[in-house]
């Protein structure tokens, strides 16, 4: 069986989808038999979805139609006062 | 003598050892290379493990591959040294004629017959070789080690013609087997039973062969690999089943690309990318186009040369050399020594031509390889080369040529055109439009550069202002959308460097180890996302991603929070797709520790 370490160094092409079928089995033996790698896996892929479904850092409307406003009226001045 | 000078190197020369006591001479071929005795090395690693060793296949069966490859390609150097070391292993004088003539009329079985026609195939037009060629070889009887050892052949075979061509070494041997080689049959690509179907979607997914997993912890070649790539690309992985091939290519590799004695590494996997996108190798451009990136060449730089070098931003001699790898690599056109001479007229030195000779060589031999066993990619090709893809079976047109002056500003596809092209005659509209369609995106950025969310939204004013200032100055070389985010990411490093909060956005290199390793290893809860509300969770996840480091945090927000593809995160920011994954793949796993107390299964909840 593949060590912790091993496991370590592909759990970010797994988490991706993104390993050979032979890797993938090795990495499935591995968690299959090890606690704290399966914990792992397991709560970092609960983070991803965590954070991808969070719309985080979502800018509302009412505050960027506002900047925005003030960028085009700035623009258009500036546009009218030099032709 | 060949093209380029020779330097005399003393008999014990470990490579000059091997090739007399494995052939009973030194090959021209090899006192050619001599200039830079560390290609030479590579190229007696490789045909010590493909050619000599004992393998899958029998000796004389990987020597006729050998022989043939040569002879379908009109090479009477490989031809001659191929032809004898045949005899000298008891083959026949009349066995290697009718190799040479017509494989048909010699005394082969119906399964060696096979390999041979495989490996011509692969030869010929590699982009037409189909799962269906290896599922026929299975049918023969061969096994999969036997199968990739016959591509690798193939691959020695065709690294080293190229190298002839482009070497021009005198013959080892007088012409007593070149007489045959008038009546070769023309060398023709479009031969009926060869033309692909490239364009079939059906086409079954490579690897054609099984590929056990390999450790870096007991394969050693494997973790430098990692150190020195930051990644192990799928070429080597899908060749694990024969880890003597495997490090001898990898030691091959570090000769001929790692130092910089003669070319510079940037130019180097210039031609390899050139060389590779002429060969309609998209998985090869992918990989240099990100090899390229990660030595500090702008994207749309990179994809330029895939398209067409002369277009790009090069260096009128660099060009000049990328025309004299393709030209050698692609074989389309007679090589001769007026084509070495233009190069030194330009100012290359020997050594230079014959790295990049070599180089052209290995990207060959890669680009066979790849095709033969259907390896599968590790990035997106840039999309404008696949698009692209004009290479007809039957005729010798390379993107290149057929193209003539393809430039990535006429073919790029960008929803943004139409408005941008408004905007830059001044239409306040299609700016306005164009603006609010990027708002997030903009705003996510900044958020992740600057990590704070007020100072974003004070910083998307003057992002805008100076989108608008120079958007007359795009040119289309990349997508609307990255032009844009280079716009917020230059406001916000200045407002940084102006606060003084300069926090480097590059440094990689700080105790990651550490940093990644998980602590937490309590369980989580099976469904963490209904322990709160989604507003709660919100600003739980705002929270914890402002606490990681700035490159981590740049790179989450952009993938996971404005989920653009590794690719473009990696095209906006600069980095190669590796560097992408390394760090979100960091960032992720502090994220984890960070919210580990909330979730695990004896966790409070969120109001804590």
């Amino acid at each position: 069986m593949i060590t912790c370490e091993e496991f370590l160094a592909e759990i970010g092409d797994y988490l991706e989808n993104e390993v050979s079928p032979e890797v993938r089995k090795e990495l499935e033996l591995h968690l299959a038999q090890c606690r704290a790698c399966h914990v792992l896996y397991d709560s970092t892929r609960k983070t991803i979805k965590i954070v991808t479904e969070s719309s985080s850092f979502e800018l509302p409307e009412s505050v960027s139609d506002p900047i925005i406003d003030r960028v085009m009226a700035k623009l258009r001045t500036d546009q009218n006062e030099h032709g | 003598m060949s093209f380029l000078s020779e330097v005399r190197l003393e008999d014990q020369f470990g490579p000059f050892v091997m090739f007399q006591e494995a052939l009973g001479f030194v090959p021209n071929l090899v006192r050619a290379q001599t200039l830079l005795p560390r290609v030479v090395e590579a190229q007696a690693k490789l045909e010590r493990a493909i050619r000599l060793h004992e393998g899958a296949i029998p000796r004389v069966q990987r020597e006729r591959i050998l022989l043939s490859v040569a002879a379908d390609r009109h090479d009477a150097y490989c031809v001659a040294l191929d032809s004898k070391v045949l005899s000298s292993l008891g083959v026949s004088d009349s066995e290697v004629h009718d190799l040479l003539n017509d494989s048909r009329h010699a005394d082969l079985s119906a399964s060696d017959f096979a390999l041979l026609q495989f490996c011509l195939k692969l030869s010929r037009y590699a982009p037409s070789v189909r799962s269906e060629d290896i599922e026929a070889l299975r049918a023969c009887g061969f096994d999969d080690e036997s199968i990739l050892e016959a591509v690798v052949v193939t691959a020695l075979a065709i690294y080293r013609c190229t190298l002839s061509v482009g070497l021009g070494p005198e013959p080892d041997f007088g012409s007593r087997n070149l007489a045959s080689t008038k009546t070769y049959p023309p060398h023709d690509r479009a031969l009926p039973g060869l033309l692909p179907h490239i364009h079939e979607a059906a086409r079954r997914k490579g690897p054609y062969v099984p590929a056990p997993y390999l450790s870096p912890q007991t394969f050693a070649p494997f973790s430098v690999v990692r150190k020195s790539h930051g990644f192990i690309p799928n070429f080597f992985r899908a060749q694990t089943l024969r880890p003597d091939l495997l490090e001898a290519e990898l030691e091959a590799v570090d000769r001929i690309l790692l130092p910089e004695d003669a070319l510079t590494r940037v130019q180097k996997e210039c031609i390899l990318l050139a060389v590779s996108a002429a060969n309609l190798n998209s998985y090869c451009v992918a990989v240099h186009c990100n090899m390229l990136r990660g030595l500090g060449m702008p994207s749309e730089d990179g994809d330029q040369i895939a398209v067409n070098h002369h277009e790009s931003g090069l260096t009128e001699p660099d060009k000049a050399l990328l025309d004299f790898a393709v030209k050698l690599g692609t074989g389309v056109s007679e090589f001769s020594r007026e084509d070495v001479v233009k190069l030194q007229v330009l100012g290359f030195s020997e050594k230079q031509i014959l790295e990049c000779e070599v180089v052209t060589a290995l990207n060959n031999f890669a680009n066979t390889l790849q095709m033969g066993i259907g390896i599968e990619p590790d990035f997106e090709p840039p999309s404008i080369f696949e698009e692209n893809k004009v290479n007809l079976p039957g005729t010798t047109q390379t993107p290149i040529q057929a193209g003539g002056a393809v430039r990535l500003v006429e073919t790029l596809q960008d929803a943004d055109a139409g408005l941008v092209a408004q905007a830059q005659s001044g239409e306040l509209e299609a700016f306005e439009a164009l603006v609010r369609r990027h708002t997030q995106l903009i705003y996510r950025t900044l958020t992740a550069i600057l990590g704070n969310p007020a100072e974003a939204q004070d910083a998307m004013q003057d992002t805008l202002l100076s989108a608008f200032k120079h958007i007359g100055g795009f040119q289309g070389r990349s997508k609307f959308s990255t032009w844009f985010v280079s716009i917020a990411r230059n406001t916000a490093l200045k407002r940084l460097r102006r606060g003084k909060l300069f926090e480097s956005l590059d440094e990689d290199e700080y105790d990651e180890e550490r940093e990644s390793r998980p602590r937490q290893v309590r369980a989580w809860q099976d469904n963490p996302e209904q322990c709160c509300s989604k507003s709660e969770m919100r600003q739980l996840v705002e929270k914890g991603i402002l606490t990681l480091p700035a490159n981590y945090r740049v790179v989450v927000i952009l993938r996971d929070i404005q989920q653009l593809s590794a690719d473009e995160v990696a095209r906006q920011l600069g980095l190669s797709v590796p560097a992408v994954k390394t760090r979100l793949l960091r960032g992720r796993l502090m994220l984890r520790e960070w919210l580990s107390p909330y979730f695990t299964t004896s966790a409070k909840g969120i109001a804590q």
